[in-house]
């Protein structure tokens, strides 16, 4: 079968050297960045694009790749051990993985979220395997106006994930959308919102975007209010005992499979799934008391979760070449500027690339597991380097990474001013994700929507008569009114106030 | 409470604000029609789409109330901002190294606390962290010291 052959293309290429040593290099700055409360992978991506530039393509996707799915491996073990979330997606393994830390289980509760974490990667890389040929496939039947309504759902539906008021959310979005059209217009030549200056002619530049609105807008937000930091519990032995083994398992396999659907979901990812796993294990159990006091399911279900969410988030992606989240579209911005245009020829046109960054978040997870339990004692030190350390050499490698694009001091400008930006977002209340996306997916849903409308003579009703079309419209319009329910309106409110608390 | 500074309101603003700025640079960029759509065509179909979303989000908020903006403290990203924009000021006519003290120093004033010692040594490891990944590991052509080395 051709499967077999792929996977034997992809570990080919992930084994080389190279490649191992970006993926190694990638899962130590995850660990490392996941372990540190106040930066996440998205600010680290962001900080990161303009070096990924001067690697290998292939290198350098797998690099960063590692970073994402080793920041859910580091992020844990802040939780457990400190009670602080590395991640927003490791804030659930606080409630019960602190509680077994103090009751002495800390190894213990370690121990099974890596080795969960290390399953749940395995399935989610398999489930990426099953599903990117046949998607593909699909995918190279669409036209104009079918990917336009894709990209529209895509928008959408992760505006409805989004944290905070939904219309706020699509108007983000549209303000991202707008952003993307700066520079030179594909189709007339046209010069569109570059006041003269010819650094904008050929667009916006993304990295420095990224870096202003996560990076520095994070760093300005965690100086405003003082990091407070507690001891970090010691760890013993590592071994879980055989009970809690008994009770990981299943939790695990159930994590796994919500996390791995939760992740595919434009919007999804692992935040909600390590949510949602967490709420099913508590609802299903037949000790719910023990929950919140340490019980084991409770660190098992959402580290499962979150990082098989991690691995199949990456499905849309790939195949589609659509973003499901802001790690996704800068991994979209990664791909850009090597060159490579995203979508379903990535597959067909470079199966190195495809098959080789798939086999190596296997082999990440592998070493990511080596890399977090006989090393605790050294990510747990790290834990007590004070943030005004980190906060200006964070601030440092964005204005040299920016600079370094095109060696121009008008991108380290920009991430001033897009700093400022991001500053007034989040005191705003406006969600910088959606924005990402937007702007992301702007340029291309523009040339669609143009060509959709050129090949249909001006007609808007080709986006309703090509059944594909038709279909991704209707699943769009279902999530919007769906949003519109108060019932709805209502749960949703509540799980992110859960989140928040 | 101030229903017109809370944070929805004021970011409903903000959306006007960007649809009528696109709007204004736009204006001579050819619209065209919807068979030959000119330059204009999707700026302006987007400005439309956010001002009425700027207004939806404004009147809602009116009606509604919620979370009143919080004031901002104006130090950490006043000095974050100074700092980037003197690190880009210094880096070609002076060289990374002047330019890395005064984004060190000018940053770290941001935040609550500030020891000389502890910023000299950030300044002293940052300094060899970054000739080693930029100009050994990656090769980059950036000068430490404009003229010097």
């Amino acid at each position: 079968m051709d499967l077999l052959s792929n996977l034997y293309l992809g570990l080919s290429v992930a084994v080389s050297l190279q490649n191992l040593l970006y993926c190694l290099i990638g899962c130590m700055v995850g660990t490392l960045i996941g372990v540190l409360p106040g930066i996440g992978p998205v600010a680290t991506i962001a900080m990161l694009l303009p070096i990924t530039f001067h690697l290998p393509p292939t290198a350098s996707l797998i690099m960063l790749a590692g970073i994402y799915y080793g920041a859910q491996y580091g992020g844990s073990t802040t939780s457990i051990l400190v009670n602080l979330p590395g991640e927003a997606s490791s804030v659930v393994t606080c409630i019960d993985g602190y509680q077994m830390a103090r009751k002495g289980r800390a190894g213990a509760a370690l121990s099974i979220s890596a080795v969960g974490s290390f399953f749940a990667g395995t399935i989610g890389t398999i489930i990426i395997v099953m599903f990117a040929e046949p998607l593909t496939r699909m995918a190279q039947k669409f036209g104009p106006a079918d990917y336009c309504s894709l990209m529209a759902l895509g928008l959408v539906a992760a505006v409805v994930l989004a944290n905070g008021s939904v219309l706020k959310a699509i108007a983000m979005v549209f303000l991202g959308l707008l952003f993307g059209l700066v520079g030179t217009d594909v189709n007339t030549g046209a010069q569109r919102f570059t006041f003269d200056i010819p650094e904008l002619s050929d667009g916006i530049d993304f990295a420095p975007i990224a870096m202003g609105l996560f990076g520095i807008a994070e760093i300005v937000v965690n100086l405003e209010r003082r990091m407070q930091r507690s001891g970090a519990i010691k760890v013993t032995s590592l071994w879980p005992t055989r009970e809690e083994i008994r009770r990981a398992w299943p939790a695990v396999m159930r994590g796994t499979a919500l996390g791995a659907i939760l992740g595919v979901l434009p919007g999804g990812g692992p935040t909600l799934g390590a949510f949602s796993a967490y709420t099913l294990e508590k609802k299903i159990s037949k000790r719910p008391e023990e929950f919140g006091k340490g019980a084991v399911e409770g660190v098992a279900a959402p580290e499962a979760a979150n990082n098989a969410a991690a691995q199949t988030s990456f499905i849309p992606m790939l195949t589609l070449g659509i973003p499901s989240n802001a790690v996704m579209a800068l991994m979209v911005g990664a791909m850009i500027i090597q060159g490579i245009q995203p979508g379903p020829e990535v597959m067909t046109k470079k199966p190195d690339l495809f098959w080789g960054m798939i086999v190596s978040m296997w082999v990440g997870n592998l070493m990511l597991v080596i890399i977090n339990l006989p090393m605790i004692g050294m990510w747990v030190k790290l834990l007590t380097v004070p943030y005004r350390f980190l906060a200006p050499a964070i601030l440092l490698f964005c204005c040299v990474g920016a600079y370094s694009l095109q060696n121009s001091t008008f991108h380290v400008m920009q991430v001033a001013m897009f700093g400022v930006l991001g500053y007034i977002f989040a005191r705003l209340g406006c969600e910088g994700a959606p924005f990402l996306l937007g702007l992301v997916l702007g340029p291309q849903m523009e040339e669609y929507f143009r060509r959709a409308m050129l090949l249909s003579r001006g007609d808007p009703r080709v986006f309703i008569e090509r059944p594909i079309s038709l279909g991704l419209l209707i699943a769009t319009a279902i999530l919007l009114v769906l949003m519109a329910l108060p019932s709805i309106k209502k749960a949703r409110e509540e799980a992110f106030q859960e989140e928040e608390s | 409470m101030n229903r017109f500074l809370s944070k929805d309101f004021l970011s409903g603003l903000m959306f006007i604000g960007f649809g009528l700025f696109v709007l204004y640079f736009g204006q001579k960029l050819a619209v065209g029609t919807s068979v030959r759509m000119g330059p204009g065509y999707v700026p302006h179909m987007l400005s439309y789409i956010l001002l009425v979303l700027g207004v939806l989000i404004c009147v809602i908020a009116l009606y509604a109330g919620g979370e009143t903006v919080e004031a901002p403290k104006w130090r950490p990203i006043t000095l974050v901002t100074v700092g980037i924009v003197a690190f880009a000021l210094l880096l070609e006519s002076f060289g990374l190294f002047p330019a890395l003290v005064a984004l060190v120093i000018i940053a770290s004033l941001g935040g609550d606390e500030f020891k000389l010692t502890e910023v000299v040594g950030n300044v002293v490891v940052l300094t060899i962290l970054c000739i080693l990944v930029f100009k050994v590991g990656l090769g980059m052509n950036i000068s430490v010291l404009q003229g010097v080395w």
